[in-house]
């Protein structure tokens, strides 16, 4: 049983008191901003009890400051004017927890990289405009609720979704952290695209080694649970109590469906192959165009005879590869995918794997002449290059035709080679060249897998490459919007599986840091319903796209039965969707309420710091916390 | 003080995106008008249409959200917010507000040029409407 509490309000009957500290950063803000005019100009706000300017806010004796006023001068409220908010808002939000009040009741206001930094020239201006940005911090700490971190049991299980390299490497590891795992494989066996490749760049091992490898791992761990044939049908509940159904198809149909309850999701669904439309440069016109992905198959079959390289039962004398097929499509020269939009992504492992390839053809049939057409060669990783390099060495030509004009293939009925590639060549200045051919190799990207269903379950965020979209690749990486959801490898976008066990690893740690205790503490920042103002128009329901994070239910009120919002917070994302369109403002996200922003703007407009009201704050402070979340759904 | 300077340009920024590349335009010491605020919200959807109506009642001479577009963390954020953006630009024309003055753009973390243009061309919209 999932339990919410909304707010309660507990008038604490103190005065609002806010603390204002403004940092001059050694220099860094005060070089520019007077920040003893600041500090002055704020003493005038009725709501303002202490306003003063330190050398480094940050330093052990800036935040002693702090803390001596709440103890000593009875500060209520805390504002720091000095750099973002990213490097020092949990620094003082500690300091104000040290001195007992709640760390919430805290504004951080960017006077540095927002100001200083960027006004040199104008001292006046940039302090004109501290003053009022400092104002408006105050305007929103007046009206700040003390919050409490959302805390929810955990489950000590992890659902990996997809068994290749990068689920596998995810299982292995949470595993190794303690942690229980069920790893859920829609084909019949582990491994992924990898088991299909030979020896991959840039270790030269076999495919099937690796696989096997990691297979041995995840078989030989007694906490994990491999599901083959499998997949997720069912995703209810939220960070630390995930209810995750997996379905085996080939399982005795009152034995299909599995439950399976987890603190954490890691998706590592894969990637397809890029399929070439009908025609593109002569695929599935022409037997003599097949993919990189085939090729290498036949590659893999083909033996060392004298015959030499033989494809499909044909001799393959003269070969051409083509880059960046269904990669870095372009507007108007390629046709648009099912979506109506061109692949505009770089595939990134193509052009290794091509050349790669290439090397391959190269020791083992010495005698065919390889044609290499590119846009660019990005082969971006560690030891890559070394296979351009080489395959250019060994007597790879290599062109290089202009993005708008691809090369084309023209099949040939009787002649000595099975067609001709014509292209255009940037590095003979635009030369246009016919290549005589007996096989076309297209070095087919990478595209998102068609895990529609999987995405519908909890409305997974896809990019506008279709991929699977992580929160920020550099400052949350793999973290999806989704608390809990977590991504790992080429189901977010093209890596090698140097990359995607990488991303794995990364998942799995980040899972683990969030299941390492026996409760979760979520930030505070959701939505939460004023029951008194709440009408119970449902409007807010229509906004929000999270399944579970709002209802509307019967709630017991002074005595009555009505009918309002409630949030699931551990659903319930903070976006404010819903507080946009409620009338009454009973919906707001905790910390960031609309009454705050309005304020904020009065205060920016303000010609007179000290003519601002002074604000009792609902008669004290609001206390919004939730009980523990101990149940799934 | 010049004109721009004298303006107040309500910037609304996103924690994931857009208040991020304030920082990098500060961290790259490249320079722009003090008239400028920077407001940081966790998704602009949150604001109502009323919001932006009442805050140039009150006197701001421009808005502009700073989305983080297609990189937007929260599912079909963007496209209500860019509905709401076009209320607010209907609901202006019927108050007789310059449209000009509100601008629904999209700046990530690096988008410096984009930042330093979003708040140039701003500044040129509203001193050509209280010029004109
Ligand atoms: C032609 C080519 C050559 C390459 N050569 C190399 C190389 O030499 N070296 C190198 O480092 N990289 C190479 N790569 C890249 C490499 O293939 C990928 O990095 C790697 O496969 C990514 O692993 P993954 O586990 O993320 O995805 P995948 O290998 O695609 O595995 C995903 C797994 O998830 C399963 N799955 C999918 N959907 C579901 C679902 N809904 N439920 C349950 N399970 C599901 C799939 O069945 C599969 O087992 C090459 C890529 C290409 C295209």
């Amino acid at each position: 049983m999932t339990e919410t509490n909304t707010s309660a309000l507990e008038p604490s009957g103190d005065p609002v008191r806010v603390g204002v500290y403004v940092c001059h950063c050694g220099g860094n803000i005060s070089d520019v901003i007077d920040t003893k005019a600041v500090a002055a100009a704020l003493a005038a706000h009725p709501n303002v009890a202490v306003s003063n300017d330190y050398m480094f806010m940050c330093s052990d004796p800036g935040q002693a400051l702090i803390i001596d006023d709440i103890k000593a001068n009875h500060i209520n409220r805390v504002v720091v004017a000095a750099c973002s908010p990213t490097l020092h808002e949990i620094t003082f939000r500690k300091a104000l927890q040290r001195a007992g009040l709640n760390p919430y009741l805290f504004e951080y206001v960017n006077i540095r990289e927002q100001a200083s930094w960027v006004h040199k020239g104008d001292h006046e201006g940039a302090t004109r405009k501290a003053v009022r940005l400092v104002a408006a911090g105050v305007e929103k700490v007046v009206r700040q609720d003390e919050l409490f971190p959302i805390k929810v049991g955990v489950e000590p299980h992890v659902v990996v979704v997809g068994g290749g390299v990068a689920g596998m490497s995810a299982a292995v590891a949470l595993a190794g952290r303690g942690l229980g795992v069920t790893l859920v494989e829609k084909g019949v066996a582990l491994g992924g695209r990898v088991a299909d490749l030979d020896r991959v760049y840039p270790t030269e091992e076999r495919g099937a080694d690796l696989v096997q490898d990691l297979t041995r791992q995840v078989e030989g761990h007694s906490r994990i649970d491999v599901r083959l044939g499998s997949e997720v049908v069912g995703l209810d509940g939220h960070v630390g109590k995930f209810a995750v159904t997996v379905r085996t198809s080939s399982a005795a149909p009152d034995d299909q469906d599995h439950l399976v309850r987890a603190g954490a999701v890691v998706i590592a669904t894969g990637f397809d192959h890029y399929k070439p439309a009908q025609g593109e440069h002569g695929f599935g016109e022409s037997p003599a165009v097949v993919t990189l992905p085939d090729f290498q198959a036949a590659l893999r079959q083909c033996p060392a005879s004298r015959r030499g390289l033989q494809v499909n039962g044909r001799p393959a004398r003269s070969v051409a590869f083509i880059h960046c097929v269904g990669s870095r499509q372009i507007d108007g020269v390629h046709a648009p995918q099912a979506d109506g939009k061109v692949n505009d992504y770089c595939s990134r492992t193509c052009c290794t794997a091509t050349l790669h390839t290439i090397r391959q053809v190269q020791s083992r049939f010495p005698d065919v002449d390889v044609y290499d057409l590119h846009k660019d060669i990005r082969t971006y990783g560690r030891g890559h290059e070394a296979y351009y390099e080489d395959a250019s060495r060994a007597g790879a030509l290599f062109f290089r035709f202009p993005d708008e004009e691809p090369p084309t293939f023209a099949a040939s009925t009787g002649g000595e080679y099975a067609g001709t590639v014509t292209t255009r060549d940037i590095l003979t200045w635009g030369e246009e060249l016919e290549i005589p051919v007996d096989l076309v190799v297209l070095a087919t990207g990478m595209v998102p897998r068609d895990i529609a269903s999987l995405i519908d379950l909890r409305k997974l965020p896809v990019g506008a490459d279709r991929f699977l979209q992580e929160v920020h690749p550099k400052l949350r990486p793999v973290e999806t919007g989704v608390a809990g959801i977590l991504l790992a490898g080429a189901c977010q976008g093209p890596m090698d599986i140097n990359e995607a066990c990488t991303a794995a690893q990364t998942a799995a740690v980040k899972a683990a840091i969030l299941l390492a205790n026996p409760t979760i503490e979520l930030d505070p920042f959701v939505a939460v319903v004023d029951g008194e103002r709440c009408d119970g128009c449902g409007k807010c329901l229509a906004e929000c796209e999270y399944v579970g994070a709002l209802t509307m239910a019967d709630v017991e009120q002074a005595g009555a039965t009505v009918r309002h919002a409630v949030v699931n917070p551990a659903m319930c994302v903070g976006c404010g969707a819903c507080a946009a369109v409620c009338s009454p403002r009973a919906i707001n996200v905790a910390g960031w309420t609309l009454d705050q922003f309005d304020a904020m703007v009065d205060a920016i407009i303000a010609e007179d710091v000290g003519a601002l009201a002074h604000t009792e704050c609902r008669a004290g402070v609001r206390h919004i916390e939730f009980a523990v979340i101990s149940g799934g759904n | 003080m010049s004109p721009e300077d004298d303006l107040k340009i309500l910037i609304i920024t996103t924690m994931i995106s857009s208040y991020p590349g304030a920082n990098t335009v500060g961290q790259a010491r490249l320079q722009y008008s003090p008239g400028t605020f920077i407001v940081r919200v966790p998704d602009p959807v949150m604001l109502p249409e009323e919001f932006y109506l009442d805050s140039f009642a009150k006197g701001i001479d421009g808005i502009i959200i700073m989305s983080s577009g297609s990189d937007c963390p929260y599912e079909g954020a963007y496209p209500r917010l860019s509905k709401r953006a076009g209320r607010v630009y209907a609901r202006m024309k019927e108050q007789g507000i310059d449209t000009s003055r509100l601008k629904l753009t999209t700046i990530c973390t690096v988008c410096k040029a984009a930042f330093l243009k979003e708040i140039r061309e701003m500044q040129q919209n509203i001193l050509k409407a209280k010029a004109a």
